[in-house]
């Protein structure tokens, strides 16, 4: 299945104009652990598909809010020359069809 | 009695709860006024809205000029200031003018001044500055005291001393000193947007942690629903606990979509910095009241031993102009990574200055790099961008551009008649001065009170 299909929200934004935060989000507790569990959503697999060092890329876990949360730092600062998202909200497009 | 004075006898005779009104996240955008009104009938025991931000980019803080109308911004001024003074409350508002330099701040205190005097009303002004001198932020640098956010900002003597503006984002601290002025209304500059929320529960003596957490939850109003809007939202703050609610009654605030709204916008949603120290939510309980209001406890602060200021600066790139241009030709987009390079070749031995150039493909991998296997696309959309020191010089670059462009000439090239659709004439746009952020920094400070100066009239 495609995290596109199984989640509810997949949203990405700014948190400040030097770091890029994505969330995603989930309708059921199975569906978060769902995606908890898959290999697609690793530290390795998320590098390989945004090529960035695992180093830059930190993924955190909310059960509280069903939500799986990825924070890497913006490769062009926020509205600066040669950006194509001020408000980093497309960055989410990468994430949707990850095998989950 | 001014209106906090009433607020603090009121704390005093024992009264254990507050009701906060946050009637905007983003104002000058359109408050919807019904929602607005419900929220003025449930008699808050003050009001906030917030007014900027820096997601807008460099550009607004750059040059001084806000990115609301100045239509909708006297509007949505005109409804919140009207409505504090009908119930007698105090009015906060932070980031005045969308990036709070002295700029944006002097516009909103403008209109402010001819709301008043348009509609007979007479107040107590207070107003805090947020403006931070290249020099201070060259000392801190010298000293030590001047920390990077994330990476991508060098910081450099020159790119600080290049800043158009720099602001600090004010605390909690600054609004009290405003407040203690007997102030009804108050116009901040950049500020924390929890900071517009937090000032008057702490002058009451109500718990920090909890304050702390209500305000970053009701900063963006009614975003934190579902489903998420706009209107405002009212929090009643007690002594163990808050509750939520949204003024529209379409919008349900539930444990979830409130524990989402703590991840939105943050690098971690247990930990948030502010100048005075941070907040941990890793305890947060969030427990419906019923199908569309919430019971939220368990932040927690740790006041800071030391005080930072995260600070802001924007600087001028140089002066951009755009061309607007589509292509549906098969080769020509086949060939674009080699005629790009080429015209530009040509346009540097045409232009005397220097200049910089970005040609954005949308529908090929502008946003999004296209997978091998994906079929190449029928028709494009090319922004191209000209950033040069003078007009002139980004003028001649993008006009020579365009032409050369349009008549290049490729292998296996059929549309002799021109490589480009332009939608409109002239297709080539002035798009003003381009600017970039120098500054998204924490400097550790001694004392907050010298960097927000607050100034007092009576209208």
């Amino acid at each position: 299945m495609k995290l596109k299909d199984l989640s509810r929200v997949v949203r990405s934004k700014n948190a400040g104009p030097l770091t890029l935060s994505v969330d995603i989000l989930f309708d059921s507790e199975a569906n978060y652990l769902t995606a908890c569990a898959s290999n697609g959503l690793s530290l390795s697999a998320l590098a390989r598909l945004l090529d960035r060092p695992e180093r830059d890329i930190r993924i955190i876990r909310d059960p509280r809010a069903r939500a799986i949360k990825v924070v890497l730092p913006r490769a062009v600062v926020a509205g600066g020359v040669g950006d194509v998202d001020v408000y980093g909200a497309q960055h989410h497009a990468a994430f949707l069809d990850i095998e989950v | 009695m001014t209106a906090i004075e009433r607020l603090k006898k009121r704390r005093r005779h024992g009264q254990s709860s507050l009701k906060v009104l946050s009637a905007s996240g983003q104002l000058g955008y359109g408050i919807p006024a019904d929602s607005l009104r419900r929220g003025l009938d449930w008699n808050p025991d003050f009001i906030g809205c917030d007014m900027g931000s820096i997601d807008p980019g460099p550009a607004y803080l750059g040059s001084g000029q806000m990115a609301t109308s100045p239509q909708l911004s006297k509007r949505d001024l005109r409804l919140v200031l009207l409505g504090a003074r009908q119930i007698d409350v105090p009015l906060l508002l932070g980031t005045a003018g969308t990036a709070g330099a002295r700029p944006h701040l002097d516009q909103t205190l403008a209109m402010v001044r001819e709301i008043a005097a348009e509609e007979g009303l007479s107040f107590r002004l207070a107003s805090i500055a947020s403006d931070i001198s290249a020099d201070a932020v060259l000392q801190a640098k010298r000293e030590g005291r001047l920390q990077p956010l994330g990476s991508g900002l060098s910081a450099s003597e020159e790119e600080i001393s290049a800043s158009s503006h720099i602001v600090g984002q004010m605390g909690t601290e600054a609004f009290i000193r405003a407040l203690d002025t007997g102030a009804d209304v108050v116009i901040a500059g950049r500020a924390c947007d929890t900071a517009i929320f937090t000032a008057i529960p702490q002058m009451l003596g109500y718990d920090l942690g909890l304050t702390m957490q209500m305000a970053k939850i009701i900063e963006c109003t009614s975003i934190c629903c579902v489903p998420g809007g706009r209107d405002p939202m009212m929090a009643v703050l007690g002594e163990a606990d808050f509750e939520l609610e949204s003024t529209n009654p379409e919008r349900r605030a539930t444990p979830v979509s409130v524990a989402a709204h703590a991840l939105y916008e943050q690098s971690d949603p247990d930990i948030v910095h502010e100048p005075e120290g941070t907040l941990l939510l890793n305890r947060a309980l969030y427990e419906p009241i019923d199908d569309r209001r919430l019971r939220v406890s368990g932040g927690v602060w740790d006041p800071a031993d030391r005080f930072t200021v995260k600070i802001e600066g924007a600087r001028r790139v140089g002066e951009r102009m755009v061309l607007l241009a589509a292509t549906a030709d098969p080769g020509f987009i086949a060939q674009l990574d080699t005629i790009v390079p080429a015209v530009e070749g040509i346009v540097r031995t045409m232009v005397e200055h220097d200049f910089l150039l970005q040609v954005r493909r949308y529908g090929a991998g502008a946003l999004v790099t296209p997978k091998p296997s994906q079929a190449a696309p029928s028709e494009i959309f090319l922004l191209a961008e000209i950033i040069a020191e003078r007009r002139e010089t980004a003028k001649s670059a993008i006009s020579v551009f365009k032409q050369y462009l349009l008549h290049h000439g490729f292998p296996g090239r059929l549309c002799t008649g021109g490589n480009l659709a332009f939608p409109f004439t002239p297709p080539e746009l002035d798009g003003g001065t381009a600017w970039q952020f120098s500054l998204y920094h924490r400097m550790d400070v001694d004392a907050l009170e010298p960097y927000f100066p607050v100034y007092v009239q009576d209208l």
